[in-house]
């Protein structure tokens, strides 16, 4: 029996109440009628449905984890599959969708740049936790949208945390002695957090870079961490600095270009230059 | 709306409704691929799949399976002559699959 959208609908919350990830597909176009809206779900080992063919079934379980990167904890889009029916290969359209839970902001130093911040990424939907080695800094009651607040010893700031390819972490500490601990760690994780950044002017950075160089790591390595942390908008208060961190996020996952959209299309310049006019000259 | 609160109304239907997927998109459409709406007798329950910009299609669309149509794929074009005051003039082309729902209870073919 196909299970219903109701159904599917049900697993999607199961698993991220467990804190899984779940696939899900429906058939969307094929020669057979019959076909179309056939449900399959999958999640860890678990799986549900069939999309009426166990070879397209197959095809799209073993297609899955290449379509949506490690770093998305959502996705969604459609594919055409060929797989063999009878004696021939027919082709069917899916549209499958990731659920994932939500991705993770892990803001170390809870200072004043951490209170806009975990704000923000939790309207963002991230999951935030706020780590401080200092008990009044690390108070639950600072960060009210953190899902985690902790005391930490920057000895080993991320123990048990369990930080993967697809977390965020911003360090925002209060010297860069801390910064320089918690990037020793996140750097030599077999699998490290997709998003590292790192608060500071250049010349804290550099003092940061030139520890790591003399501990070993590469340039590619110091690469690896986004620092100075957020994008270039000129921003002073604490909050506008959250604003910039955030920013760099959504480019970082959404793949933009960063410049204002006025610059980007340039309606005016495109469509409405005077030859004669200043507009005229980019062109 | 968010997304998992549109999971959690799908999830918990206590009538028959439809629902209406971008499940592609190209060009400038007003949201992408993955947004929902969700269909029921009286109009929209809940989500959006792109307000005026083609809406109102996808909603003639989800009426026609809540009589007893097949699920389809419905596609929205939204490049009408931009100099007319047409809402559909963002830009883009979306596919909107559209499919009925049924309560859990009522869970069926």
């Amino acid at each position: 029996m196909n299970p219903s959208a109701a159904r599917v609908a049900a697993r999607v919350l199961e698993a991220l109440g467990r804190g899984e990830r779940i696939y899900t597909a429906v058939v969307t176009g094929a020669r057979d009628p019959a076909l179309i809206g056939r449900r399959w779900w999958l999640s860890g080992r678990r799986h549900g449905g069939s999309l009426g063919s166990p070879a397209l079934d197959e095809a799209v379980a073993a297609a899955v984890p290449a379509l949506f990167p490690p770093r998305e904890s959502r996705g969604a889009l459609s594919r055409d599959f060929r797989y063999p029916d009878g004696g021939r290969t027919v082709t069917a359209t899916v549209y499958i969708e990731l659920h994932g839970p939500p991705a993770r902001m892990v803001i170390v130093g809870a200072g004043h740049i951490a209170i806009p911040l975990s704000r923000m990424a939790a309207m963002l939907g991230m999951r935030v936790e706020v780590l401080d080695d200092r008990p009044d800094f690390a108070a639950a009651d600072r960060f009210p949208e953190a899902a985690a607040v902790r005391v930490i010893d920057f000895r080993d700031p991320f123990a048990a945390m369990d930080l993967g390819p697809s977390d965020h972490v911003v360090l925002v500490t209060r010297g860069h002695s801390f910064d320089y601990e918690c990037l020793v760690r996140l750097l030599r994780m077999s699998a490290p957090p997709g998003y590292i950044g790192m608060i500071g002017s250049r010349r804290r950075v550099r003092a940061t870079h030139e520890q790591l160089a003399r501990e070993g790591f590469t340039t590619d390595e110091m690469r690896r961490v986004r620092a100075p942390v957020g994008l270039d908008l000129g921003g002073q208060t604490p909050a506008e600095i959250a604003v910039s961190v955030v920013a760099e996020i959504i480019l970082f996952h959404g793949g933009g270009t960063g410049a204002p959209l006025v610059e980007k299309e340039r309606v005016v310049e495109r469509f409405f230059g005077d030859p004669g006019g200043r507009n005229a000259a980019e062109d | 709306m968010d997304e998992k609160e549109l999971l959690g109304q799908l999830a918990t239907l206590r009538e028959p409704a439809v629902l209406a997927t971008i499940v592609s998109a190209r060009g400038s459409t007003p949201r992408k691929t993955g947004a929902r709406m969700l269909v029921g007798r009286d109009g929209v329950i809940a989500g959006t799949v792109g307000g005026g910009c083609g809406e109102g299609e996808v909603i003639a669309a989800a009426e026609a399976l809540l009589a007893g149509a097949p699920p389809r794929t419905v596609r929205v074009d939204l490049t009408d002559d931009f100099t007319t005051w047409s809402p559909a003039v963002c830009g883009g082309i979306m596919d909107v699959f559209v499919e009925r729902a049924n309560p859990e209870r009522f869970d069926g073919p």
